[in-house]
């Protein structure tokens, strides 16, 4: 069985759809942060498939793509580490992770 | 001057703010306050020297990544003026976030983490960084570039929306912002591989050209707008995905309040104008685009001014409004220039975002002093303001009445190209939604006029009757602010005629 | 290419068949436990737990572990420029290529002094 490049858009947006999936239903800050990063990795997934796939005029694949899978790491990085700051002092501040507990601005 | 030495200056202001504070032991930390706001001023002036666009090394590599035409140095320059005004809040308030970020005061009264203003140079220098991502956005060409800078000003926001680390709304802000806000990247990173994938191209120059092409796969293409417009709309605030603008924005500190609203909004504008337009641009898929936002829009501006009708809480009422503003922003975006007329949407789009931020910035300015001197954020704290301090009172009022649009101010300038653009494209309905929306804007922005001037306060007497102290640099910019407002709605064209 | 894989699938399916199938059984024919507090208790007779179940660890480790993904994950932009360093460094026009490289790792410098300035590496107690 030849491996196309629907297989791997289709792999890409399971993941991208499990992320997704967990982002609206888990309650826990921690596992929806996980499934963000799942999310910027299903979009990491499609962008080297296309580089993959999508051959330029030399025959080589596109860096271009991978370069910008390189910055989309790095900022997941960031994000993660200015996130978990936040959370970590979430959690200090009121003894809990779970997204339901945080509603104390209704009006 | 090449136009990126802007933001190189910008990064390199930053850096030394927080290298300033790092190795000198400065006595009163403000100052730090002071110098950002003096290199954003020398930078805002460099900006109308620049060399508009590359010239002649204008085909090097460089020049794919970034342009410099009249909305990005427009754009730069809003961004800039924002920052300048976001620090100026952040000196006035500084005292209220040096208590946020401390332990519990111990019981011998003594206070003295507020007395050695902990962390107060890092509030200072992140707006800066945030400023310069702000700028290199209004000039990125490029998928990549637009995401960096993207991201460089969304996660400064992370930060600097929790700072006030020991205040739970501003974690639970910061907590909201970054979820949603990283759902948003999800969304937009998909939704660049896609753009990638369907086009093979990632400067916006040959993305239009690929999409132009009769042979470009159209469910990709559509799917991949789709994404992207999601994204920008959780950036806008627009509906359906306006639900993190009124925490974030209540429990944010004020000064980053102010900026979210008015920075992150132009950003987020400017990046949704530069993707759109490849898409608008293409003869199959500017039909579906346009349907698409004109729906948003009218789902936002309804939202917006109906959902703002309630509130008690000002910073609240504004997060609304600003959700409405965003939805006659898109309006105009909406309107795309099938056939050029009197004014194009960029330009719209433009000099409403600049009335925004005068209107808002004044607004945001008064209700700071308010804040910090009198601890309140409701409605209430605004009753009688008229007997013990007209001079705020009466630039409220002007903020008020723009915000609503009443005419000679910018803002019914702003929302009259608006409707302009909207009639010459025949979005009769679109229009109706605006009209029904600007109706009830009225009613919420001129009820916190008349609470300042025909109330009086619930208990007189207390600190309700006690002047607010302005000091002169805030006077200053307050005055400057008021006066923007009427002479860009008498003079609208002093404006506009550089988009003309 | 299919046919070597079938042994494979095949395997996948009877682990989590008789995964499931077992669960499956426990749960239609164990009887519910009821849960109390001393059921949950570590052991039911002996020792009562003392103390927290999850351990406290210090923060420290936490700050350290951030600053080393961040810095760590620069190193990324290091290797493709590296790769084309020489094909570069010969044209004149892209000489800029060393100097902004030589700008990202100031940046992160002056990040390295801020952290190193305000004790985030410093272990030892600061009181």
């Amino acid at each position: 069985m030849e491996v196309t490049l629907n297989h791997f858009l289709f792999v890409s947006g399971l993941l991208f759809a499990i992320g997704l999936a967990g982002v609206l239903v888990r309650r826990n800050v921690i596992v929806i942060f996980m499934c963000l990063e799942l999310m910027l990795s299903a979009a990491n997934l499609s962008l080297v498939a296309f580089s993959r796939f999508n051959l330029t005029e030399s025959g080589g694949p596109d860096y271009n793509a991978q370069v910008f899978l390189f910055f989309i790491i790095t900022v997941a990085a960031a994000e993660v580490a200015v996130g978990l700051a936040i959370i970590v002092a979430l959690y200090r501040a009121k003894q809990t992770t779970d997204v339901t507990q945080i509603n104390s601005m209704k009006n | 001057m090449p136009a990126y030495y802007l933001e190189i200056i910008v990064v390199v202001l930053g850096l030394t703010v927080l290298m300033v504070e790092t190795f000198v032991s400065l006595r009163d930390k403000r100052s730090l306050g002071w110098l950002a706001i003096l290199g954003l001023l020398v930078v805002l002036v460099l900006n109308f020297t620049v060399v508009e666009t590359g010239g002649e090394g204008g085909n090097t590599p460089f020049w794919s990544f970034y342009v410099m035409d009249i909305p990005a140095q427009w754009f730069k320059g809003l961004a800039l003026l924002a920052t300048i005004f976001v620090i100026l809040m952040s000196v006035d308030f500084s005292r209220v976030l040096s208590k946020g970020i401390c332990p519990e005061v111990e019981d011998d009264g003594v206070d003295d983490c507020a007395e050695n203003q902990v962390a107060l140079s890092e509030f200072f220098a992140l707006p800066i960084f945030i400023c310069a991502g702000m700028m290199w956005m209004a000039s990125a060409h490029h998928l990549v570039s637009i995401f960096v800078a993207l991201e460089t000003v969304t996660i400064g926001f992370y930060v600097i929306v929790a700072f006030m680390r020991r205040n739970v709304g501003s974690l639970e802000a910061g907590v909201k912002y970054l979820i949603l806000g990283a759902l948003s990247t999800g969304f937009l990173v998909y939704g660049f591989a896609w753009l990638f994938g369907v086009t093979g191209e990632m400067e916006l120059g040959a993305i239009a050209d690929a999409l132009n092409a009769p042979d470009v796969h159209r469910t990709g293409a559509l799917f991949a707008f789709a994404l992207i417009l999601i994204a920008l709309c959780f950036k806008i605030g627009a509906v359906p995905f306006q639900i993190w603008i009124p925490d974030v924005y209540q429990g944010a500190p004020m000064p980053v309040t102010a900026f979210l609203s008015v920075g992150s909004k132009a950003a987020g504008f400017v990046i949704l104008l530069r993707l759109l337009e490849p898409f608008m641009a293409s003869e199959m898929l500017n039909a579906n685009v346009t349907s698409v936002l004109v729906i948003i829009a009218a789902a936002t501006i309804l939202f917006g001014n109906l959902a703002a009708l309630p509130q008690t809480n000002f910073k609240r009422l504004l997060a609304y409004s600003s959700v409405s503003h965003a939805g006659f922003l898109l309006m105009a975006v909406a309107s795309a220039p099938a056939h050029p007329g009197v004014v194009s949407p960029v330009a719209a789009v433009s000099y409403y975002l600049a009335a925004y931020l005068m209107m808002t910035m004044l607004a945001f300015l008064i209700m700071n002093l308010i804040r910090v001197q009198r601890g309140d954020e409701n409605l209430e704290a605004y009753k009688g303001l008229a007997k013990s301090s007209p001079f705020l009172a009466f630039a409220m009022l002007v903020a008020m009445a723009s915000l609503a649009g009443v005419p000679l101010t910018a803002g019914f300038v702003g929302k009259f190209w608006v409707f302009v653009l909207a009639l010459q494209e025949k979005h009769y309905y679109l229009v109706a939604f605006g009209v029904i929306g600007a109706a009830a804007g009225f009613y919420y922005y001129l009820k916190i006029v008349k609470s300042m001037y025909w109330d009086s306060p619930a208990d007189a007497g207390s600190s309700a009757a006690v002047p607010v102290v302005v000091a002169w640099p805030t006077r200053i910019a307050i005055v400057l602010l008021v006066v923007g407002v009427f002479y860009f709605g008498v003079n609208p064209g002093a404006l506009l005629s550089l988009f003309l | 290419m299919t046919d070597n894989y079938e042994a494979v699938l095949l395997q996948f399916l009877l682990a989590g068949g008789f995964a499931g199938v077992t669960l499956l059984i426990s749960v239609l024919l164990g009887q519910r436990a009821r849960r109390n507090k001393l059921k949950d208790s570590a052991y039911e007779c002996g020792m009562l737990p003392v103390g927290e179940g999850q351990s406290r660890f210090s923060v420290k480790f936490y700050l350290v572990a951030m600053l080393f993904v961040l810095f760590d994950i620069e190193v990324v932009f290091f290797y493709p420029w590296a790769v084309v360093f020489r094909d570069l460094m010969e044209d004149a026009e892209t000489k800029m290529f060393f100097w902004s490289m030589l700008s990202f790792a100031g940046i992160l410098f002056v990040a390295y002094l801020y952290a190193l300035k305000k004790g985030a590496l410093d272990w030892k107690p600061r009181h």
